[in-house]
């Protein structure tokens, strides 16, 4: 490992005019060895980790939508939306996926649950139009396949970038204040992700930001 | 199986004793090798048909090929299609590690591969791998299960063969949904190889030894008939069964009132995606996509088996 940062910064000696950046790619050696101690769990948790301050929430910040906002584009059809604000892995049929900000009012919840979710009137009508997925188990792949950064092409199979969407969704929800107690009736606000494969669908979202009792 | 092996046979004999038909029928673009397992399943039929009359559209000369899950084989039917000096190779593959070496091989000899269905464990090899999202499509399928199961009660799960990726990977994400639900309870979990024969074998044993089992999940459609049939043969229809792949003769059980669900792999599209891409690849030097891209299964119920025809549904 130390090799490869010293011939990674002998390489950034080399190349003054290029930009340089330090990326972890030890040799094949190396990685059997790495790979041989740590599970798949571990290396993508890791990995996660590693960008989840420098690279996955500044693609949030980055790429933030209000909720009202976004509901205007997607009446105009899933394409439009999806070409303005919306972010996918390239490749055929590939969802979009959406970052979406907003505040509304919990409708109903299932918090001691594994799948912890909340259901959020977002337009004053009474009735649910997202549902906001608390975890620790957290469905779907979206907060992965919004970054770009991340291209399946990069990793060993599906297998590890099934584990890759499973650390995301972790990291994401271990960094919530989880709400506790009756919260229905009460304004929630709340950043996050989420995939839409059909304009009517219910976005089932995964927070980034959460926050009870109004905008933060 | 006959079928299969005329193609094999037929595809051995051009090669071996008529090399030079291929000046009398070939088109202008050349010859693309279509490898694939057993056409047996009809999934990997419908892949073969899918790429073979899409490169026929586009101009192409075909050969199809079987390698019957045998990395030998597979091994021998690159050595023929490097030997026809065939343009592009479309492979659906017959193992994530033993398939690298003959891919590199092709490469090697300026013959680029496409491969369908299943990865392999190198990138860099293929030009493109275009695999299902098994794990979105596993979700999926656990999701129905789970409902149909009223979340609770003794199940089993039936695995696909170990060497293949996909095995694992839909094993992984029913588990990820399943796992949430303590009142399910996994009494046995076996491999059946993807074979349908096997399934019906391992699933009269774990009856036997697990009578009071209330559904079955299967890693694909031909096990999840193979246990169906040995459900039906004790008198157990009231057990719940779901697969994975999409098969006609699942969609006419599902209709039928025997299987319950399954999730169908876009096998016939994905084949033809494949063959539009080595076709640009073969033009322009690129595909424009990244190498490995993944395909969105969907759900199958008695809701929509009706449009089901030859893994694609029309809507």
């Amino acid at each position: 490992m130390r090799q490869a940062i010293l011939s990674g910064a002998l390489a950034c000696l080399m190349l003054p005019a290029a930009a340089c950046k330090i990326v972890p790619n030890p040799d094949p050696d190396a990685q059997s060895e790495a790979s041989a101690a740590q599970t798949d769990e571990a290396r993508m948790a890791v990995y996660v980790e590693d960008r989840w301050q420098g690279e996955v929430l500044p693609v949030i910040t980055d790429n933030t939508v209000s909720y009202e906002a976004l509901q205007a584009q997607l009446d105009e059809g899933l394409d439009a939306a999806g070409a303005a604000h919306g972010l996918r892995p390239e490749g055929e049929a590939n969802p979009w996926n959406f970052v979406v900000t907003g505040s509304g009012t919990v409708t109903e919840a299932k918090l001691d649950s594994r799948a912890a979710k909340m259901q959020v009137d977002m337009d004053g009508d009474g009735s649910a139009d997202v549902t906001l997925q608390l975890g620790p188990v957290i469905r779907g792949t979206a907060l992965r396949d919004a970054m770009p950064f991340i291209v399946f092409t990069d990793f060993r199979d599906q297998i590890e970038f099934a584990k890759l969407a499973r650390a995301m969704n972790d990291r994401a929800s271990a960094g919530l204040e989880k709400p506790e107690g009756d919260v229905v009736g009460k304004e929630v606000s709340f950043t996050g992700v989420f995939t839409l494969r059909a304009a009517g669908d219910t976005p089932e979202i995964v927070p980034t930001e959460l926050s009870m009792g109004g905008a933060p | 199986m006959s079928i299969t092996r005329r193609l094999f046979v037929s595809g051995l004999a051009v090669t071996a004793v008529l090399p030079t038909v291929r000046a009398a029928h070939a088109q202008d673009k050349g010859l693309i090798a279509i490898i694939t397992p057993s056409h047996d399943n009809p999934f990997f039929k419908a892949e073969a048909v899918g790429a073979e009359a899409r490169a026929q559209e586009l101009g192409y000369e075909t050969i199809v090929l079987v390698h019957d899950d045998d990395p030998n084989k597979q091994s021998e039917m690159f050595d023929t299609a490097i030997a026809r000096g065939a343009s592009a190779i479309i492979l659906d593959n017959a193992g994530a590690d033993a398939t690298v070496a003959p891919v590199q091989r092709a490469k090697d000899a300026g013959i680029p591969s496409f491969l369908i269905d299943r990865e392999i464990k190198e990138s860099g090899i293929a030009v493109s791998q275009i695999v299902s999202n098994n794990y979105q499509g596993a979700q999926l399928g656990a999701e129905e299960f789970v409902s149909l199961m009223g979340e609770e009660g003794p199940y089993v799960e039936l695995l696909g063969r170990e060497a293949d990726t996909n095995a694992g990977i839909r094993s992984a994400g029913y588990h990820d949904i399943i796992d949430q639900f303590p009142d399910l309870e996994m009494v046995a979990q076996q491999s059946a190889n993807w074979s349908q024969t096997e399934g019906y074998e391992k699933m009269e044993t774990i009856l036997q030894a697990n009578p009071g089992i209330k559904g079955v999940i299967c890693g694909n459609d031909t096990m999840a008939m193979g246990a169906w049939a040995a459900l039906e043969a004790a008198g157990r229809t009231e057990v719940i069964v779901v697969g994975f792949d999409g098969s006609n003769d699942v969609r006419d059980s599902i209709l039928n009132g025997g299987i319950k669900a399954t999730v169908l792999q876009p096998a016939y599209r994905q084949a033809q995606l494949a063959v539009e891409q080595a076709d640009q690849y073969l033009e322009t030097g690129s595909t424009g996509q990244p190498e490995k891209q993944l395909m969105d299964c969907v759900l199958i119920t008695s809701e929509n088996a009706g449009d089901l025809e030859t893994f694609a549904l029309s809507s």
